[in-house]
This record gives C-alpha cells, structure tokens and sequence, in this order.
C-alpha cells in the first residue's frame, strides 16, 4: 500500500517534468526514480531486515514483481562489487540485464524456472561484470508474498563461483594431466620390459635389469615429488640416479661430481636420471667400478652460444678395466645416445677408450631451466 | 619373404625416448630400416617438409603442445599417419579426423593391424 502511494507521488512528479523532444530518456529517469522511491518504501516497511540484507556479505537483491519486465528495485553492496555495478545503474532494470549472454536461452530458461521456484536448487549463470569480465554465480530466488498470497516481489541472493569455477578448472587440468603421466610411464614400463627381453637372457638377470630400471623411475618421480613437479637440479638428479651404485656409500671417494644444480624440467629430469642410472649400470658391469680401483668424474659447465645456453656434460671413467666396445649396441647405450639426444634435441656420445668410457653431452638449455 | 615395412621410411613424432626406442624396435621387426625420429612439433615440420614419407606415428601431446600442426602437415602430403595418445579423452576435444588412434600403452599387434591397413603401395625399386 506503501509502495503504491510511492509510485503515485514519482508518476506525477514525472508527468510534470516530461518533456516531447526527451522521451526516452526522460521515461529511463522515471523508471529510475520510481525504484528509488521503491527502495524508500521498502526501507520503512523491513526496518532491520534491510539493514541485515544491505550490509551482509551475501549478494543480494529484490524485484518488483507486479511490473511486467520484474525490474530491479534494491541491490545491496555486496551485490555491487560483485557485478561492478553502480546502484543507479542496477535500479530499475530487468533482472536479466547480467546474464553475460543475453541471447543465451538456456541461462533464461534456468532463471524462468527459477523464478517459478520449480528448480529448488539454484541456477548456475554466467553473468556479465560492469567492467565487460564474467563471473558464474549460483542464483537462488524465492517470491514475497503479500498478506492476500500475491507475489509482489521475488527476492534473489548470489553465490559467486568463481573461485569453485577456477579450482574445478584446476582439479581437471591436473586429473588429465595425471592421466596423461600415468598412461606415458606405463608406456615407458612397457619400453623396459620389452627392451630387456630382446636380449636373451637368465629370468635373474631380465628381473633384475627390469628393476634397476623401474626403481632409477621410481628415483627420479621421487625428487620430482619433492620439488612439486616444478623442475629438478642436475646436481640432485645425477645424485639420485647414482645413489644406489654408493654415490654416498661405499663408493663415495670414487665419484666425482663438479657443476651448478642447473635446473631442468620434469621431463628432462626423468630423461637424465634413466641415462645416469644405465651409465652407472654400465660402469657396475664392464666399467671403472668393475673393479677395485676405478673412478668416475662427472663435470659439467654451461656456455653461452649464439643460439642460446648449453649444458656440456663429461662422464670420464678411469682406472677400470681395459674398455672394448660392445660389438653390439644394447638397450643403455641405445637409451643414452639415441633415446636421450632425441628427447633433450643434444648430441650424446659414448667414447669407449681403452682407459675408461667416456660420455659427452652436449645439450641445449631452454630458457628458465638455470637455476637463478 | 618382404616384410610389412621393408624399404619403408617412417617418421615416428614421440616426445618420450623409452617409447621412442620401443616402437623404432617394433618397426624393425616389421623390416623398417630408415625411421627418422622427431620430439617437436618444429623438428617434426621440418623433416616433414624436407623428406619423403610412406607412414608416420604421431604422438598427439608432445611435452605439452599439441601437434595439430604436424598432423595438417601430414596430410597435405598424402602421408598416412595412426596418432598415439597417452590422453583418454581427447577424442572429445578435436577429433581425430577419422584417423587411427593407439592408446598408450599400445600392443605390437596393434599397431601393425593399424599399419596393414594403410595398405601402402609397392615399394620402387
């Protein structure tokens, strides 16, 4: 009753101040005043409740629902800096002004239905920010009634899901990225078994080889872990890829490691711990710590050419038993110089002198893999 | 007695080197003695642009980026290609222009059923 007394007062003020040539515009201040006046009303017949729904956290608004287009007749301040929205601007228009896509029927569709309250549950709808941004929001509408059981105004509060829109986003990026991870390391899997039974040999010794490599895997998904899949150091990779060979054992004063903890990324890392752990294999087997008195040098330096930064790397055996070359290449070697020049687009040689292997690496460095 | 592959020269685009040197092996025991390797989309545009190919495997995902662009390359030249993907749903994303697909891990068998269906034209010699 209030409200109508209101809305006879702004129609007069308006008819007085209407002017031929302004129409339009003068129809949009009407409009505007109106809710205004509205929002007044309203005001006086809530008392508390307004002040509760003006200042809570929750983004909230009211409608007018006796008004054919159910336009906009209180918008609280979180509602606001939800939308970016001044208040004269939301006053007054239909609610479906924020929809991001007007011409989404579907979004209308799950508003109708929410306003008919047939949904129950809210409608998830991308609405459109002041600024031109999108933000999804949960929109839960409910009618007020008046004392004869008429719908007079619909009251609708907003959830923004932005931030649950973003993480769901995230959790998908990584349960695909995870999948992708799991399906190539079965498919590594696969590669070292297949690799290891080409050459015919005793069930032990196939067990065994399939293992050393499956843990030197396992090795290196470890130090990934630990640095959150972000990169790894060559210090800590070349570490771990000899740690079970007595890096920090038995053989501690054999091996030598010189070189900055250059970084690089998982994939990478993964690929060099394979090819240290088939070195070390190697070594272990024919090479330097074959026998009682070998050693190994690992060193390595960065230089700067004009196509960008490069890891040489020198693996040098030494004091091990005389070296012949293998008369035929097997699954490490493979790995080393054709597998690992491939994947990091180097050039790895294996240089089998009679005093000690010796493996060169020269291995270009993206950009961002130094460590800083 | 020819194998499937003899005289063949495949491109196989495969950013894991483990998988790489597998399926270079598997092509080798189909008589293929000339398989170019690539790990990059650039590396593989490159070859595919300099040399001539009667099949290729292409990894869909290689370190992150798609290889879309090896694909188009590919069949601008008539160059018969299976993809491999280590991804379950990608089909879903893009498609795969009715092109086979290997789902890693794959069965030898699988890919030569793939292969044998290329029906490849006989070798020049």
């Amino acid at each position: 009753m209030i409200q109508e007394k209101v809305r006879a007062t702004v129609s007069t003020t308006c008819n007085q101040i209407d002017r031929p040539w302004h129409v339009g515009n003068n129809e949009k201040v009407c409009q505007q005043k109106v809710a205004e006046a509205e929002v007044e009303s309203f005001r006086k017949d809530l008392g508390p409740f307004v002040v509760a729904a003006e200042t809570t956290r929750m983004a909230m608004v009211f409608t007018d629902a006796t008004k054919p287009d159910n336009p906009i007749i209180f918008a609280n301040d979180s509602f606001l800096s939800l939308s970016g929205y001044d208040r004269e601007e939301v006053l007054g228009k239909n609610f479906n002004f924020l929809i991001a896509h007007g011409a989404d029927a579907e979004a209308l569709t799950r508003i109708k239905s929410e306003f008919e309250g047939s949904s129950g549950s809210g409608a998830e709808v991308l609405c459109r920010r002041e600024d031109g941004g999108e933000f999804w929001t949960d929109v839960f509408i409910s009618p007020v009634r008046d004392e004869g059981g008429d719908i007079v105004q619909y009251f609708a509060s907003f959830v923004d899901l932005t931030k649950h829109k973003e993480d769901e986003a995230q959790s998908k990026m990584l349960i695909d990225e995870l999948n992708h991870r799991v399906k190539n390391t079965l498919s590594t899997v696969q590669s070292i078994v297949w690799q290891t039974l080409r050459s015919p040999s005793d069930p032990k010794v196939v067990r065994e080889s399939i293992e050393s490599r499956l843990f030197a895997l396992s090795r290196s998904h470890d130090l990934l872990t630990r640095e959150k899949w972000e990169s790894a150091g060559l210090l800590d990779i070349v570490h771990d890829a000899l740690e079970p060979f007595g890096v920090s054992g038995g053989r501690a004063d054999r091996i030598a490691v010189k070189g900055e903890n250059i970084r690089f990324p998982p994939k990478s890392a993964l690929a060099l711990g394979i090819a240290f752990n088939e070195l070390a294999t190697n070594a272990v087997k024919y090479g330097a710590f074959s026998n009682a008195a070998g050693s190994i040098l690992i060193e390595w330096t960065m230089e700067t050419t004009p196509t960008g930064q490069r890891l040489l790397l020198n693996w040098e055996e030494k004091d091990g038993p005389p070296v012949t070359p293998p008369a035929h290449k097997g699954f490490g070697s493979r790995v080393i110089e054709r597998g690992l020049a491939h994947e990091l687009e180097g050039t790895i040689h294996l240089d089998y002198r009679p005093d000690g292997l010796v493996c060169t690496m020269d291995i270009p460095l993206l950009r961002g893999t130094r460590d800083g | 007695m020819d194998k499937l592959l003899s005289g063949r020269r495949v491109l196989v685009v495969e950013d894991e080197m483990l998988v790489l040197i597998m399926i270079e092996d598997m092509l080798a025991d189909l008589g293929c003695t000339s398989v170019t390797s690539a790990a990059t989309v650039d590396k593989a545009l490159a070859l595919t642009n300099a040399q001539v190919f009667d099949a290729a495997i292409l990894d869909i995902n290689l370190n992150g980026h798609d290889s879309h662009p090896v694909a188009e390359a590919l069949s601008a030249r008539g160059v018969p290609f299976v993809y491999s993907t280590g991804n379950t749903d990608h089909g879903s994303r893009n498609g795969y222009s009715g092109r086979p697909v290997l789902k890693k891990p794959f069965k030898f068998e699988e890919l030569v059923a793939i292969l044998t269906r290329f029906k490849l034209a006989p070798v020049e010699r």
